[in-house]
């Protein structure tokens, strides 16, 4: 099965595992995409929400378990075809998340200059680390989509 | 995972998955999101619906420019099968009624 190790800076993305990890939590509770049914739709959303409260509690679990012994030790991280679905979604849920929360007075312009230039020394310090975590949520999408894209054809088999 | 009869959960076949069905259907409308990593949107409707990447690309930009794309036409077990599915993936997506049809 295709591997691919991430070797990441300690330094740089253990201070940044107690925020995800708080929103983590919130996610165990509140959907990153609200539901958008119709009134008539009711009793469908309350079965929906909860199966895919449990589905983006399981991706969560999946992303932070690639924050093991083995990264704190090494900083390295793995992706495979079993983890990298999940790790995808977890991403997507938690950037989704941290701009409906701790980045929610940051205008959109204001993200898409930050995320061109990645300067974030204009922002306060609370905003500095939540954004420092979204850039990082989509990092690793971008390595996951470029390595494991799930719909490129196997190469490894 | 929806069952499209129960309302329970299993994944939309591939085999369903044309971007027009049967009349009087109901849409499966993808919503554009400020977030959302273009390549992974791409990558989800290509999962889920069986686009090729030109279709997926197409429609992706369709909702980044104009809010919405109609990404399927059909009954309505199935188009909620895929909103569900959409929903699991992140992305924002609504269900109608096809009033052309």
């Amino acid at each position: 099965m295709k591997r691919v190790e991430v070797r990441l800076s300690i330094t740089a993305v253990a201070p940044l595992l107690d925020l995800i990890k708080s929103v983590v939590d919130d996610l165990r509770v509140n959907l990153a995409v609200p539901l958008a049914l119709s009134d008539s739709d009711a009793e469908l959303a309350t079965v929906w929400k909860e199966d895919l409260l449990e589905s983006q509690r399981d991706d969560c679990d999946r992303l932070f378990s690639l924050f093991d012994q083995e990264f704190f030790t090494e900083g390295v991280v793995a992706f495979d075809r079993d983890n990298a679905e999940p790790v995808l979604r977890a991403c997507a849920a938690l950037r989704l998340r941290f701009r409906q929360t701790h980045l929610a007075k940051v205008p959109d312009e204001t993200l898409e200059a930050l995320e061109a230039s990645t300067s974030m020394s204009d922002l306060d310090e609370t905003i500095q680390k939540a954004f420092a975590c979204f850039l990082f949520l989509d990092e690793l999408q971008k390595i996951i989509l470029k390595y494991l894209d799930p719909m490129a054809e196997d190469d490894d088999e | 995972m929806i069952d499209p009869v129960n309302h329970t959960h299993s994944e939309p076949s591939r085999q369903d998955a044309v971007e027009t069905m049967s009349p009087r259907g109901w849409r499966v409308v993808f919503l554009n999101d400020a977030v959302t990593r273009m390549s992974y949107a791409v990558m989800v409707l290509r999962k889920l619906f069986g686009f090729d990447e030109p279709t997926a690309t197409k429609h992706m930009l369709e909702a980044h420019e104009h809010g919405r794309s109609v990404v399927w036409v059909g009954v309505r077990e199935n188009a909620e099968a895929y909103v569900f599915s959409l929903q699991q993936w992140h992305l924002s997506a609504t269900l109608e009624p096809d009033e052309t049809s």
